[in-house]
């Protein structure tokens, strides 16, 4: 079995611990994600927009949604922190059943904002966003989802201070959950 | 599907304050998925899907949750509540054929 690489998500933290250069120019580079985050904001709600009114998003890359969604934010490992169940194999890709319960609190200073469900090789891989309050009292769901083929799937948490979390599990699917035959 | 958008809640059988629950939830709808013609291009119509779901608990909104097509037919979905003080839960599913499907469940301590 694949064994998720997670350490090319961690190249900026890296690049930023070898001198005070690299640091400096990481700072730098955030601080232009930052403000080029700012300015993508106009676009986002409109793709939220095109949601709500029943139209699917454009087909992306997971790349390009983790993009969207987060900048260019670093993920943090997140294994002891969000404990996440899928099957190892799941034979109806129409339907995995995720379970995702997280000691991260959802209340004080920094609590877990939002968990977020994303499949890496669906064309649209955003799945769900869960969102979370203090009443809460913790940040745990379950679902199903559906997987288009085999894929990693990827749990992240963010934080209320922006810090994210994310945990990576491989699925192997042995039937397609998504495609429907071509219509004519 | 006559019977879309009907919700059930279930709620475990002992609740004491303080708790932190585990709410399931279930409704019933198509969640209906993207189709494409020969070309592989998407069919531009109205997809009926649900996108969002929200709780409320006693009139005050505790979570939000934006769903997509990439979640299953009949979503089934379990979420944490915090009980503090007995009251009302509110689930509230909104589709995109402008919709929205609403159940109750009174919370007691046992």
């Amino acid at each position: 079995m694949r064994i998720p690489d997670i350490s090319r998500w961690m190249w900026r933290a890296d690049a930023a611990a070898m001198s005070r250069r690299g640091f400096v120019r990481a700072l730098v580079a955030m601080l232009a994600g930052a403000a080029a985050l700012k300015d993508l904001s106009v676009p986002g709600e409109g793709a939220a927009q095109a949601t709500s009114s029943g139209m699917p998003q454009p087909d992306e890359l997971v790349d390009a949604t983790l993009k969207r969604l987060f900048g260019n934010r670093t993920f943090q490992r997140g294994d002891d922190k969000i404990k996440v169940e899928l099957p190892q194999i799941a034979e109806d890709g129409g339907s995995v059943a995720i379970s995702v319960d997280s000691s991260l609190p959802v209340g004080g200073a920094v609590a877990v904002s939002s968990l977020y469900i994303i499949s890496d090789k669906n064309r649209r891989p955003m799945l769900a966003k869960f969102s979370f309050t203090p009443e809460s009292g913790r940040a745990l769901v379950a679902t199903s989802i559906r997987l288009a083929t085999s894929t990693d799937v990827r749990v992240i948490a963010e934080m209320s201070d922006g810090t994210l979390y994310a945990v990576v599990k491989p699925v192997r699917v042995t039937i397609s959950g998504c495609d429907l035959p071509p219509q004519s | 599907m006559a019977e879309v958008g009907r919700v059930s809640i279930r709620l475990p059988s002992s609740i004491k304050q303080g708790d932190v629950i585990r709410v399931r939830t279930l409704v019933m709808h198509p969640m209906e998925i993207v189709q494409r013609d020969k070309a592989n291009k998407i069919i531009p119509k109205n997809y009926h899907f649900i996108h969002t779901m929200t709780v409320a608990y006693n009139g005050k909104e505790v979570m939000r949750t934006e769903l997509t097509q990439g979640v299953s037919q009949n979503p089934s979905i379990t979420f944490p509540l915090k009980v503090d003080k007995p009251g009302k839960l509110t689930v509230s599913y909104g589709d995109t054929n402008g919709k929205t499907f609403e159940a109750t469940a009174e919370i007691k301590f046992s």
